[in-house]
């Protein structure tokens, strides 16, 4: 059964039964059958051996690449499609700082294989630098591109491990910080809900009052290379 | 002070190294910097994010003439951006116009008597210049007046995510829309001489002469014997043309896609031969192809849109006052850019723009004509920079007209 | 009414051009003839991915008929004689809903089918109108029996299909006044199932199934000797047929054998098929545009693996 399938599939194309094989991403089951649910390569995952279960037959939403050195090659589109969900990790661009909260938005949604393999190596649907370059790149002033993200919020509670009582938001983040946060909650029907509460979370990109961007200095500072001048962030621990 | 060191951006930030695509989308600023800045051992050029060089436009291309209900249409994509215009006419009589007076009725024939003794035939402008006013005043008089070109853009077709279909028209498609309309009224490339529906009222007297010249005295471009009869012509009524563009995808720069569409369209465009029937007392017109009319239009304006992306991206916050004449001009350093035909990524990060609009003399072999030229949004472009616009635009007429006549 | 967000015309308003030749009764003769075999479809033009700044994208087209070819190869009148369907289809997200938008667990869709104001006979106005809505709404309903959306929650998928050149509702030579109904909607709503279908499967929502549309009508022969004798025929160009007595148009899902939308108009019960089928009209149709389906559905699936084809390809 197992040569029986093809290389790629289109939804509603019929990949095998339930009896050999589990259903993963872009598949669904219909009469004991796993049917594609999504256009794309079709991969097996094996079981973990020693395992009863069976292997898992998905449909992949990423394109294989293995080399992506040129930017003005294939035309590939965007792919806006990969959700926030719990423990997904985002970058995320602060937009508000409050007494009890900081709002961002969701810019990028780090996909899961990637975060265990080179960050290099993977393409995520978020991979696409052609697709970038058709679309308006954000700069603050553009009002309704954050319309189109995915809101957040980090509260006060959550932005770090220690000391939690003694956060002061403002010391934490500043309105334009790139942020590396960890889905907690899928939240309300506006916010998800963020945590910065590890060593590798927080404060990842950061301009100084000067306009300059700024390294990390030590887990609750960053510097400005020209000035000189520390200002206190949430840091997350560079690689 | 800071000035310098922000354009030194390295390629990727220091704190963490992120794969090209984030990189794109969390510093767009710096990354688009890297890549216009290549660190100077290399030797490369500088080119950006999207692969092009500087002075590059992206690949056009032209189609027309494939849309049914159409007198004219055409298909333009220039990169990853497509225009698609449909020019429909539509007939307004001249009862329906509550300014319309006889006097104006027949104002117009005298230029046109001594345009059909002058020449017989479609006189060249530059020939007569007296003539050329006159005949500017009147295209004035009833194309702008009259509203006989209707433009109209619509980003509302799922062109880019952000316009919600169904919305009225984005600030964006408004200015757009007005955009094409002056560019076509200032550029005067239609005639109003093509759009207008004559009537030679019978001469009771000579009924048999007239009976033996009534097609022709019916006809638009009535031949020299209609200048003999005593009765004047009169306009009966206009053709309007209704020119729809559609922006079918949007990536940056749709002005030049927008307008070379309207452009191709126009050059497609044709008009049944239609006359006044006294019968109807209305006007008719002949669905023969053969006696249908291309539109006679003046020149071949092409638009070539550029921005300036400046290396220091805080600039724009500091900047408080225009700067004073002596301050050294940045230029010269290399840290500012003027990208032809932006795309939408480049447009998102950069404030000043500039528009031209150029035409060469005598179908390309004379020298170029600045048709419009606009610039807004900061003071990088100066006087130099606007002569090089000027010969790069030149540069884009050439290959843009040989798209559009293939086309 | 001046609507000062767009450059309005004259305002005393513009008549479309009257033709000499339209005055005079037209000659039924000229009415274009189908050339196709009574179960036989128009070749169809699909693509996807075209539009880039879209997650998903197609662009859909009908072959012209054997008249609107000749016409345009050899053009010899400015009226045509019919017209080709051609639309584009565009997918955005899933994107975040709006605020004031209440909790879903589910992807909520949006559709929005627009005429360009060239696309018909008759010049269309830019606001959306009750026919456009309509369109909106069943394609809607074609759409969310395919789309797996609690896949998606909170967050909203917009699909938007632009119109560039209709169907014709009749023939152009037809009087005016004719009570016919306006068949070429039909003709326009598979086309922008089988796009949307294609469209979203390039974005890469989980449907169950690919959706493709289809149309079957009944229609009556000028000449024939009983009335009430009808005809079967599939994917009909209103322009080619005197009296279209009933027609249908469905969303089918093949791999599944399910309609997920049925859509007909017009009075098929006292139609009497020849050809000795004994079916009843309404049966008979809905096969018939099941079958239409099953054809437009063999250009939906190639097109799509065609895409994922190149993508894996060009990686």
């Amino acid at each position: 059964m197992a040569t029986s399938l093809p290389s790629v599939a289109i939804p509603g194309q019929r990949l095998g039964s339930v009896a050999a094989y589990a259903a993963g991403p872009g598949t669904h089951i219909q009469q004991a059958n796993i049917y594609a649910s999504i256009a794309g390569p079709v991969v097996v995952d094996p079981a973990p051996p020693k395992t009863q279960s069976k292997s898992t037959l998905r449909v992949s939403r990423v394109i294989p690449a293995p080399s992506r050195g040129t930017l003005s090659g294939t035309s590939q589109k965007p792919r806006y499609n990969t959700l926030p969900a719990i423990d997904s990790i985002v970058l995320a661009r602060v937009t508000r700082v409050q007494k009890r909260q900081a709002t961002v938005s969701i810019l990028v949604v780090l996909d899961e294989s990637a975060a265990n393999s080179d960050p290099s190596k993977s393409a995520s649907d978020n991979d696409n630098v052609a697709s970038i370059l058709t679309s308006a790149a954000n700069p603050e002033n553009h009002s309704n591109t954050d319309e189109l993200r995915f809101q957040a919020l980090i509260r006060k509670e959550d932005v770090r491990a220690v000391e939690k009582d003694r956060v002061v938001m403002d010391e934490m983040f500043r309105v334009g910080d790139i942020v590396r946060g960890s889905v907690i909650s899928l939240g309300d029907q506006s916010f998800y809900y963020l945590t910065t509460a590890r060593n590798d979370l927080g404060v990842v990109m950061a301009r100084s009052d000067a306009g300059n961007m700024m390294f990390p200095a030590s887990w609750k500072e960053m510097r400005d290379p020209v000035t000189g001048v520390g200002e206190p962030r949430k840091v997350a621990r560079p690689f | 002070m800071a000035t310098p060191t922000a354009s030194a951006v390295p390629a990727a930030p220091p704190s963490l190294s992120l794969p090209p695509s984030q990189f794109a989308r969390l510093q767009p600023h710096a990354y688009l910097l890297a890549h216009l800045s290549p660190p100077p051992a290399s030797n490369q050029p500088s080119i950006r994010a999207n692969g092009r060089a500087p002075a590059q436009f992206r690949v056009t291309s032209a189609n027309s003439g494939s849309l049914t209900h159409t007198n004219g249409s055409a298909v333009v994509r220039v990169g990853d951006t497509t225009a698609v215009c449909g020019v429909r006419a539509e007939i307004l009589h001249t009862d329906d116009i509550a300014s319309w007076s006889v006097s104006q009725a027949s104002s117009g024939n005298t230029h046109k008597r001594r345009r059909l003794g002058d020449l017989g035939g479609k006189p060249t402008e530059e020939s007569d210049d007296t003539y050329a006013d006159a005949q500017d005043d009147e295209d004035r008089a009833h194309i702008q007046d009259l509203n006989l070109l209707v433009p109209n853009l619509s980003l509302s077709t799922g062109c880019a995510p952000g316009f919600t279909p169904g919305a009225p028209p984005s600030s964006l498609a408004q200015s757009l829309s007005h955009q094409i309309l002056s560019l076509l009224h200032t550029s005067r490339l239609v005639r109003a001489d093509d759009l207008r529906i004559w009537y030679q009222p019978p001469n009771l007297g000579r009924e048999d002469l007239e009976r033996h010249n009534e097609d022709e005295a019916m006809d638009v471009d009535a031949g020299p014997g209609a200048a003999g009869l005593s009765k004047p012509r009169e306009i009966k009524a206009f053709w309007v043309l209704y020119i729809d563009v559609m922006i079918i995808s949007l990536a940056g720069n749709p002005f030049d896609a927008a307008w070379a569409s309207v452009l191709a369209a126009l050059r497609d465009t044709k008009l049944p031969k239609a006359w006044w029937d006294i019968d109807n007392e209305t006007i008719l017109c002949s669905d023969d192809v053969s006696q249908a009319r291309k539109l006679s239009l003046r020149g071949f304006p092409i638009a070539s849109s550029f921005c300036v992306f400046d290396a220091d991206a805080a600039a724009a916050y500091r900047a408080v006052v225009i700067p004073k004449a002596d301050e050294p001009k940045r230029r010269g350093f290399k840290q500012t850019w003027i990208l032809a035909d932006p795309d939408g990524y480049e447009e998102g990060l950069s404030q000043e723009r500039a528009c031209l609009v150029v035409d060469k003399e005598s179908n390309g072999q004379g020298k170029t004509v600045i048709v419009k030229m606009e610039k807004h949004g900061g003071w990088i472009i100066d006087t130099e920079d606007l002569r090089q616009l000027v010969s790069m635009s030149a540069q884009r007429w050439d290959e843009m007209k040989q798209i559009l006549e293939q086309c | 009414m001046n609507d000062r967000r767009r450059v309005n015309g004259p305002p005393g308003g513009t008549r479309p051009p009257v033709f000499q030749s339209g005055l005079q009764s037209s000659n039924p003769s000229d009415r274009p003839r189908r050339q196709r075999q009574p179960a036989e479809l128009r070749k169809i033009f699909l693509k996807t991915g075209l539009i880039p700044s879209a997650s998903g994208s197609a662009y859909l087209e009908f072959e012209p008929s054997a008249s609107l070819a000749a016409n345009r190869s050899n053009p010899k009148s400015m009226i045509p004689p019919s017209s080709a369907l051609k639309l584009t289809c565009t997918v955005h997200g899933p994107k975040p809903l709006p605020r004031s938008a209440a909790y879903s667990p589910n992807l909520v869709l949006t559709t929005h089918v627009k005429y360009a104001p060239f696309a018909a006979r008759r010049r269309k106005g830019h606001v959306r109108d009750s026919s456009e809505r309509d369109l909106g709404v069943h394609l809607e309903t074609a759409l969310r029996g395919a789309i797996i959306a609690e896949r998606w929650p909170k967050s909203g998928l917009d699909i938007t299909i632009t119109i560039l050149e209709a169907e014709d509702d009749r023939w152009w030579g037809e009087p005016p006044d004719s009570h016919d109904a306006s068949w070429g909607i039909m003709n326009v709503l598979a086309g922008c199932i089988t796009a949307a279908s294609a469209a979203i499967a390039d974005a890469r929502i989980d449907c169950l199934d690919l959706v493709a549309g289809g149309v079957a009508a009944i229609t009556e022969d000028v000449g024939a000797s009983h009335s009430g004798s009808g005809r079967l025929m599939l994917d009909t160009d209103p322009a080619e047929h005197a009296s279209i007595l009933s027609a249908c148009v469905v969303a089918y899902m093949p791999a599944r054998d399910e309609i997920t939308e049925l859509w007909l108009k017009g009075d098929s019960s006292k139609a009497v098929l020849d050809d000795g089928d004994s079916r009843q009209g309404h049966d008979a149709l809905i096969d018939g545009a099941v079958d239409a389906a099953r054809g437009s559905y063999s250009v939906l699936s190639e097109a799509v693996k065609e895409s994922i084809l190149n993508a894996v390809a060009h990686a």
